[in-house]
């Protein structure tokens, strides 16, 4: 990554500290239990992947970080000071510093390349704030490193809905990245892009996780080895290994439920 | 400033073919011209310029936030109602003055209210001022009610809906449920506000008794169109820049917005406020100009035109709703007025004053049809097309050519 692009972000490379923390959490849909039980941790700076078959609960845990979906019950806290997140609303979550790659890219297709990017940048989020404030020279700067990072800088001016799937993809990143979020919530992000492309992704992981606290949920194997982080395996919405790669792999539960097939 | 209209150029266009408008009904007014254009229709076209201003103001509830809100004429409604209180209080206060003069004693101010509340009211039955016209003496204050009541019932009843997350269909028949509440309301005679009588007289304007209608007709034509101007370029930077964005990504896609870290209700609840303001200032331009003011004109039906006009007139686009409601109010008091010959079938005639709503409501549905964008749509057409290449390669990707290939 460019130094700009991670700029605003001084804060020094430090001890692990649980930054987000689940603890019991079920939710049922329907008598349908889509979490049980489950309890996750995630430091910060760390990189963590988490793996599970169709239905293990990965997308709805996502949404109850995000406060998309209330849990039943359970406790799920954030930060130094261990506050909850269960009453938070879904925007005072993203401001929290928790932010969002969906499965399918989700960009603003109506608006160009550079107003998606401006519109993630982290600034003041108050309507008075958003009317009267300024990008300035300083966002400017971001978002062309920011671009430049994705590899869409010639393409700021152009609508999101010309972009090809990859591109989509990266420009979702972009925004992620220009939210600049202490959590990294990235759903299936290599999902449609050619194996440079991947290769690139699982770099720019890398880097962000010495800073971040980076959870991506990818049901490719290969890419989750080559992130080379600690794996978290769900199942019908519980923890069901967790440890490096080999170790989880190794596990005959695993390989019964998610391997073996 | 310069940079809004750079980044926009319909302002600039809109601006001057408004001002053209204008000056060339000035010249042909009664009042300030040749007089080829009637008082009558100064005002037709005045208060078609006020229903431009809301139809913005809707365009950018609807067509840019995605809030199909049926209710945004009620606001226009208070608006008028508000300057209306005042208008026909200060002039019942001129007449009854005028006649208690002559009495041997002078009357007290008790008895010159008293004289107006039974001018006013009798026609409800009643002879004594309701709460509701505490302010009535003052034109200040009533003024400040056209921009404070429509303000804070958006304020209100838009916290209540976006707070509980309605949306879609269920906010556009709750913003019905209001409007039609309101003007129930206001049918009772009880309502303090006459009933079905309305408010009448309010052409003439208190204190200006000596001045013709051909004068005042221009004069409230003029302020309409400065008022229309300004009300196009506030929204036009509210809709420009950052703000824009957002409000668009409400309309497109609510949940990423949010997870973006905006709150999205305070936003819709800033664009519904804001356009409900702008309705009701317009509707305060509007009402003198048309005398008269009755509980009908906020019936859920006025709404739904106002809908139908920015639908025909392209939304998501400002001038857009300015030529909706421009051309299909003017035509439809064409119509409806007599203007447009009734056609003899031989053994039927087609009397346009019954048939227009039809006409309209095919019309309706062939623009919905076959030109979604509206007529607007077909000025982002014309502006594409003469609209110099672009000077860069876009680059090898062939997708990136699909939108002048779209346009061709």
């Amino acid at each position: 990554m460019t130094d700009a692009a991670l700029a605003p972000d001084t804060r020094p490379t430090r001890k692990r500290e649980t930054l987000l923390e689940l603890s019991g959490v079920s939710v049922s849909f329907d008598g349908f239990r889509a979490i049980n039980n489950l309890s996750f941790q995630i430091g910060e700076p760390e990189l963590r992947a988490v793996i599970g078959p169709n239905g293990a609960g990965k997308t709805t845990f996502m949404d109850i970080v995000t406060g998309k979906t209330r849990p039943d019950e359970g406790r799920v806290t954030w930060g130094e000071r261990n506050v909850s997140l269960l009453k938070m609303s879904e925007s005072r979550i993203a401001r929290e510093g928790i932010g969002r790659k969906f499965q399918k890219p989700t960009v603003f297709e109506a608006q160009t390349v550079e107003e998606n990017l401006a519109m993630a940048l982290k600034a003041p989020r108050g309507p008075f704030d958003v009317l009267l404030g300024r990008t300035g020279a300083s966002g400017a700067e971001r978002i062309t490193a920011i671009a430049t990072e994705i590899g869409l800088a010639e393409h700021l001016p152009r609508i999101a809905g010309e972009l090809s799937h990859g591109q989509k993809q990266w420009l979702e990143i972009g925004m992620l990245l220009a939210q600049d979020p202490r959590l990294l919530l990235v759903d299936e992000p290599a999902a449609g892009m050619t194996p440079a492309e991947r290769e690139h992704t699982t770099d720019l992981l890398k880097r962000l996780a010495e800073r971040h606290a980076v959870v991506v949920v990818e049901h490719d194997m290969e890419f989750v080895r080559r992130l080379g982080c600690k794996v978290t395996v769900l199942h019908e919405g519980s923890v069901l290994a967790e440890g490096s790669l080999d170790h989880v792999t190794a596990n005959p539960e695993v390989i019964d439920v998610y391997l073996g097939r | 400033m310069r940079a809004l209209v750079r980044s926009n150029p319909s302002i600039l266009w809109f601006l001057g073919l408004l001002a053209a408008f204008c000056l060339g009904v000035t010249f042909l007014a009664e009042a300030t011209g040749t007089g080829a254009i009637s008082t009558s229709f100064v005002k037709t076209l005045g208060k078609t310029l006020c229903l431009c201003l809301v139809a913005i103001a809707m365009d950018v509830v609807w067509g840019y936030c995605g809030i199909l809100s049926l209710g945004h004429m009620a606001f226009f409604g208070l608006g008028g109602y508000a300057i209306g209180m005042w208008l026909m209080y200060a002039r019942t206060e001129i007449i009854v003055s005028a006649s208690l003069a002559s009495a041997a004693i002078p009357p007290t101010p008790q008895e010159v209210e008293d004289a107006i509340a039974s001018q006013i009211f009798g026609v409800v039955g009643a002879s004594e001022f309701p709460w509701l016209w505490a302010f009535a003496d003052s034109l200040v204050l009533q003024l400040a009610m056209v921009v404070l009541v429509p303000g804070l019932l958006a304020l209100v009843f838009g916290w209540l809906a976006f707070r509980s997350r309605v949306t879609g269909v269920y906010l556009s028949i709750l913003t019905q449920a209001m409007t039609l509440a309101l003007s129930l309301y206001l049918f009772q005679n009880a309502s303090g506000l006459r009933g079905n009588n309305g408010l009448s007289g309010l052409q003439n304007i208190p204190g200006l008794g000596g001045v013709p209608q051909s004068v005042v007709s221009i004069a409230f034509f003029w302020v309409s169109a400065v008022a229309l101007a300004l009300g196009y370029l506030l929204f036009a930077w509210v809709v420009s820049g950052k703000m824009g964005s957002v409000v668009r990504g409400i309309r497109d896609n609510e949940a990423r917005v949010r997870f973006l870290g905006y709150h999205v209700e305070g936003f819709k609840l800033f664009v519904f406020t804001l356009t409900a303001i702008v309705a009701g200032l317009a509707g305060a331009l509007y009402y003198p100009q048309a005398g008269i003011i009755n509980p009908a004109e906020i019936a859920p039906i006025a709404s739904i035109y106002l809908a139908v006009w920015v639908a025909i007139g392209g939304r998501g686009r400002l001038y857009g709703a300015v030529i909706g409601a421009a051309s299909v109010s003017l035509l439809s008091s064409w119509f409806t007025g007599g203007g447009a010959p009734d056609i003899d079938l031989g053994f039927y005639e087609i009397q346009w004053t019954d048939w227009w709503l039809v006409l309209l409501g095919l019309s309706f549905v062939a623009v919905t049809l076959y030109a979604p964008k509206g007529i607007g749509g077909l000025i982002d057409l014309v502006a594409e097309r003469r609209a110099p290449s672009r000077s860069r390669d876009l680059g090898p990707d062939a997708s990136a050519l699909r939108k002048t290939e779209a346009a061709e």
